[in-house]
């Protein structure tokens, strides 16, 4: 009985850190260049600002505030994703898995402002799926505006 | 909605996915890269198709299900341990030292689990083969997801730079606690109906999350979530913009 609990516990333990691991090492991903600086500056997101306070100066954030401007880049970055510049208008498996993934962080965050325990570090995490998601959409509006035409192509065209 | 239906949703979609990567990998020459890989995924594949073949022909509560989910359950369960031991290779393809450690190392977590499930078996020799079969199943399982940490915790301590062994070592993790997590849950709530039937969704699905990790690892997609149009319908939209 004490061991089936601990194989439960243990196990359920290391199902949760294969999965986190799996979308961090997505997350590492590395982009050709900072695509996410002009979604950021066009859609108004507050997340890096956010990560510089949390980064630079360790600021105590407004919780509730917090929270909203995480929800609301989430909600407008997801719907980027979905709609623009999309052939397919779908998520592809990894922006689900880390979609999924950015549902649980968010989760464990609350867990986490409850416990007093690593707050920081969840908000980190979150940020990181936001800037992910930010260089997924800024490469692919790059990639549509441009195809693959160099701007003294297009003008030697006309 | 049915959970019976979203498992054998799952398992179809594994089906599906497990011969995909079986073909892109038997296409591609990468070497012996992911012979461990294609003999797993080779041998998840004859699973799943000889116990879909036997589920419809026999039905679910026919002895030769029965047999036929039990034997070759019993045979992926090796071959998980095989794909373990040929990832720990792999790790430690530079470092002669350390893979005499670890050889050394596995063939006594393998005496030992033989061991152990032989014990019990003949403690109850009135028990029969599919008893016997099951608690090793468990037993190697639960090894393998020990070894498959350390594994892990090993390519960490070594600073590897075989980031797709990474993710196929993640993939293994996730099909190897989901099933341990719903077995041990098994043990405690007496077989309950809720329980099994979570355990028949959670082991699909965690295979299903492996398949789909290692397509993500294995599978190269050029500047992924990438969206290219001809320079022809690139040009128009420009210049109609511009007419505008």
């Amino acid at each position: 009985m004490i061991f089936a609990a601990l194989i439960l516990i243990l196990s359920t333990a290391m199902f949760f850190f294969y999965f986190q691991v799996t979308c961090q090492k997505v997350l590492r991903r590395q982009f050709d260049r900072e695509y996410f600086q002009s979604i950021v500056n066009a859609n108004r997101l507050e997340f890096p600002s956010l990560r510089k306070s949390l980064e630079e100066f360790g600021a105590p954030v407004d919780y509730p505030r917090l929270r909203m401007m995480l929800k609301c880049d989430f909600l407008a970055l997801t719907y980027l994703l979905k709609n623009a510049a999309n052939v397919n208008q779908r998520y592809s498996n990894e922006e689900r898995l880390l979609i999924l993934y950015f549902r649980w962080q968010f989760l464990s965050l609350a867990v986490r402002r409850l416990l007093k325990v690593g707050e920081k570090k969840a908000v980190l995490r979150l940020t990181s799926v936001l800037q992910y998601f930010a260089n997924v959409v800024g490469q692919r509006v790059n990639t549509v505006r441009f195809g693959n035409l160099t701007a003294a192509d297009y003008l030697l065209n006309l | 909605m049915d959970s019976g239906i979203v498992s054998y949703g799952f398992q179809y979609g594994c089906i599906l996915i497990e011969a995909g990567l079986i073909v892109f990998l038997a296409q591609r020459s990468y070497g012996s890269r992911f012979d461990s890989v294609l003999l797993y995924l080779s041998c998840l594949l004859a699973a799943g198709v000889a116990r879909s073949y036997t589920l419809h022909r026999y039905g679910y509560h026919s002895a030769q299900y029965s047999y036929v989910y039990y034997t070759t359950d019993f045979l992926l369960v090796i071959s998980l341990f095989v794909l373990v031991c040929l990832f720990f290779r792999r790790a430690c393809l530079h470092q002669e030292k350390m893979w005499r450690f670890v050889r050394l190392f596995l063939a006594f977590t393998t005496v030992l689990v033989v061991g152990i499930s032989g014990l019990s078996f003949s403690h109850n020799y009135s028990r029969l083969f599919l008893e016997f079969v099951t608690e090793f199943n468990q037993n190697l399982y639960f090894t393998c997801l020990v070894l498959n940490t350390l594994l892990y915790l090993l390519l960490q301590q070594i600073e590897s730079t075989d980031d797709q062994l990474g993710l196929l070592v993640c993939g293994v993790g996730i099909q190897f606690a989901g099933p341990a997590a719903t077995w041990a849950l098994l043990h405690l709530t007496a077989n309950e109906r809720f329980a099994q039937s979570l355990n028949s969704l959670v082991m699909r699905l965690c295979t299903l999350g492996m398949v789909l990790v290692w397509a993500y690892a294995i599978v190269p997609v050029r500047g992924r979530a990438v969206v290219t149009r001809s320079k022809a319908a690139v040009l128009a939209e420009v210049t109609a913009h511009l007419n505008i």
